[in-house]
């Protein structure tokens, strides 16, 4: 269960995009430690834009963020801190196609938190035991199918013990037979008590995992509520037509 | 794919199936081949018939002037010439001394790239172009020396040396896996400190003479120059691509005025230009001389040619990339080194060997600002009134001389990229 301690806290978020986009209008979102919250909205509504400002893959122009006490600013040693605590699971999956599966994890560890090479890759194969493909570990990442490599870019993630884990729709770009194997993973870390944020459209995922729903659209929250609410009793009028469009 | 077999560590399980025919191959004859690639149709015929003697006819012609009438004692007499200019004789031990450590060190380094093939695949100890390659070897240590018509104990040095090269593949090759860690490390390192030393050997210090560049020449000079110019210029067309690409303005127009400004002259206007004001732009020392101000103009011309091959080797690797290294915490330095650049080197590799060969072939130009390249040295032979009308036989040496080392860049870079490239699959 989430508990009441803060580990994301997002205050009237404004982004606009070097072309003018008005891409985030005032979002204000705040994740306990613990918790799953998922995000969903229509393409383009800022819902990927907006997690990706929690570890300063995009900068904003107006507000403040925190993650886990650190506030996000022009800072570096700040930034470095949060993205060390903050693992990021990506849509095209980006592992490192030039590494083995087993170097893919152990890099970050090595390189960032110096740690020894052999205690990292003892710690990267009992991950890789946990998300199911131990056996892949030499392979290079072109030779596994699009759900395991998922899975290994869970496992990259994790590799760096973060405290909060985003997800920016992290099936989407997977086979159909593939994504139930990618869930399961992510169902067991939230059992595990991971923080996390998930842009997501799998209503499975979301009804059965989730803590709260959150809607977006055109850069702002339209909606947010437990997801027993939020599939059966949406209150806004967009979350309604937002709902008859994916059901 | 369908006839592999099943690799060590696969965890496709193989259903069982009932005993299947062996699979089919057609067994073709020679002539059904022949027939069939060559003779298909009537004008298939008449097209490979006329090729065929066309062939035949420059071959007969070839070989017939190369066995009887050309002469090759021009080649056979200034042997030492064009292979070292006017190094000093008494010198010449410093490189012999070299060609040894550099025999040594390459069989060690191919014997190693066999004991630990990558990750995923189980590499073959001797694979065939390794024999092949050992043949080769055999053959022109056994052949060539006697063609050039060499005494007999420069013969037995250069049997000696071939044998040290495929002794120390054969060692690293069996026992690399065994070495300590630290030896390999050494290994490793062996290249850089092989050139540096190289350098002294051939120049002069460490209680070594000082040879005057003046005196060298001849294919040690072709090799220097070029081995010069890629190994710095790589350095420098890795720095300017990131610069063109940074968000620094004034880095950014340095960068692309650099580039625009080598890649809009031709480079024998260049080395010319060189050979005047180079004393003016570099630091004091570093161009003293003819040959030292027209290599650092063969490396910043071959640097800003590498410099665009990296930049579109840059460009290739997706943004996704640098992004998933910068989540994980990866500064910006780190990411590059070991995320962005290793995959845009590997992208980068045929054109930057391509722009290699081509630095080869244009150290050429060196004999038109009087230097004795290869080219500079053969002008110098030819115009000895003793082999006066012995082009033919210059020229042809030279041309397969070329030949050779182009090839051997070019097999190194195959090799290299089927290493490196992530998707290759071993079969």
């Amino acid at each position: 269960m989430p508990s009441s301690q803060p580990m994301i806290e997002a205050r009237g978020v404004q982004k606009w995009y070097p072309n003018g986009f008005h891409a985030l209008r005032g979002v204000d979102l705040s994740v306990s430690k613990g918790e799953v919250v998922v995000i969903m909205g229509p393409s383009g509504s800022g819902k990927s834009t907006f997690i990706r400002t929690f570890n300063a893959l995009e900068e904003f122009q107006e507000g403040s963020i925190s993650v886990d006490g650190i506030a996000l600013s022009n800072d570096l040693r700040n930034i470095d801190a949060i993205r060390c605590d903050t693992g990021m699971v990506f849509q095209q999956f980006n592992l490192f196609p030039h590494l083995t599966v087993l170097e893919n994890l152990s890099l970050a560890p090595v390189v960032v938190r110096k740690r020894r090479r052999s205690e990292v890759e003892a710690q990267a194969m009992a991950l890789l035991e946990r998300v199911g493909i131990a056996e892949q570990a030499r392979k290079y990442p072109g030779q596994l199918s699009g759900g395991q490599q998922q899975r290994v870019a869970i496992a990259r993630s994790l590799c760096m013990e973060p405290r909060i884990l985003l997800f920016d729709e992290p099936t989407s770009a997977l086979d159909p037979e593939m994504v139930g194997e990618v869930l399961e993973v992510m169902r067991n870390l939230a059992a595990d008590g991971m923080t996390m944020v998930v842009v997501t459209h799998e209503m499975g995922f979301a009804r059965e995992v989730a803590h709260r729903v959150v809607l977006m659209s055109e850069g702002q929250i339209v909606e947010e509520a437990p997801p027993e609410t939020f599939f059966t009793n949406p209150q806004h009028e967009r979350s309604r037509q937002f709902l008859a469009q994916i059901l | 794919m369908t006839s592999l077999p099943p690799r060590p560590g696969s965890t496709t399980t193989q259903p069982l199936r009932p005993a299947s025919p062996a699979p089919r191959t057609v067994q073709r004859s020679w002539a059904g081949v022949l027939r069939q690639e060559l003779f298909a149709s009537r004008g298939d015929g008449l097209v490979s018939v006329l090729l065929i003697l066309l062939i035949l006819a420059s071959a007969v012609g070839l070989l017939r002037w190369a066995f009887g009438q050309a002469q090759w004692a021009v080649i056979q007499v200034n042997t030492t010439l064009f292979a070292v200019g006017r190094f000093p004789i008494e010198q010449q031990w410093r490189l012999w001394l070299l060609v040894v450590l550099v025999a040594a060190l390459s069989g060690t380094s191919w014997g190693l790239l066999r004991a630990f093939p990558r990750a995923d695949r189980s590499g073959e100890l001797w694979p065939f172009n390794d024999r092949l390659a050992v043949a080769l070897l055999g053959f022109l240590a056994a052949w060539l020396p006697a063609a050039l018509a060499l005494g007999f104990p420069l013969q037995l040095r250069w049997w000696a040396i071939t044998g040290l090269l495929v002794a120390m593949r054969w060692i690293a090759g069996h026992w690399g896996r065994s070495w300590p860690p630290r030896l390999l490390k050494l290994v490793s390192l062996g290249w850089p400190l092989l050139y540096l030393f190289g350098m002294v050997l051939i120049a002069g210090g460490l209680g070594m003479s000082r040879v005057s560049p003046s005196n060298w020449g001849g294919l040690l000079l072709t090799l220097l120059m070029a081995s010069f110019a890629i190994l710095l210029s790589f350095p420098i067309g890795v720095v300017v691509a990131l610069g063109r690409r940074s968000s620094l303005p004034l880095l950014r127009w340095s960068s692309v005025l650099y580039i625009e400004f080598i890649r809009g002259a031709p480079l024998i206007t260049l080395l010319f230009l060189g050979q005047n004001i180079l004393g003016y732009m570099l630091p004091g020392g570093w161009a003293p001389d003819r040959v030292w101000r027209a290599a650092w103009v063969l490396t910043f011309f071959c640097g800003a040619y590498l410099a665009e091959a990296v930049r579109a080797g840059l460009s290739a690797v997706p943004p996704g990339q640098l992004e998933a290294a910068r989540s994980l915490g990866l500064s910006m330095p780190q990411a590059l080194q070991r995320v962005v650049l290793p995959q845009a080197l590997r992208i980068a590799l045929p054109a930057a060997v391509g722009q290699f060969i081509s630095l080869l072939q244009d150290t050429t130009l060196l004999s038109l600002i009087g230097l004795l390249d290869l080219l500079g040295t053969a002008r110098t032979v030819m115009a000895n009134p003793e082999f006066l009308g012995k082009n033919a036989e210059v020229y042809l040496t030279l041309a397969v001389l070329f030949w050779c080392c182009c090839a051997a860049l070019g097999l190194g870079s195959r090799a290299l990229e089927r290493r490196l490239d992530p998707t290759h699959s071993p079969a």
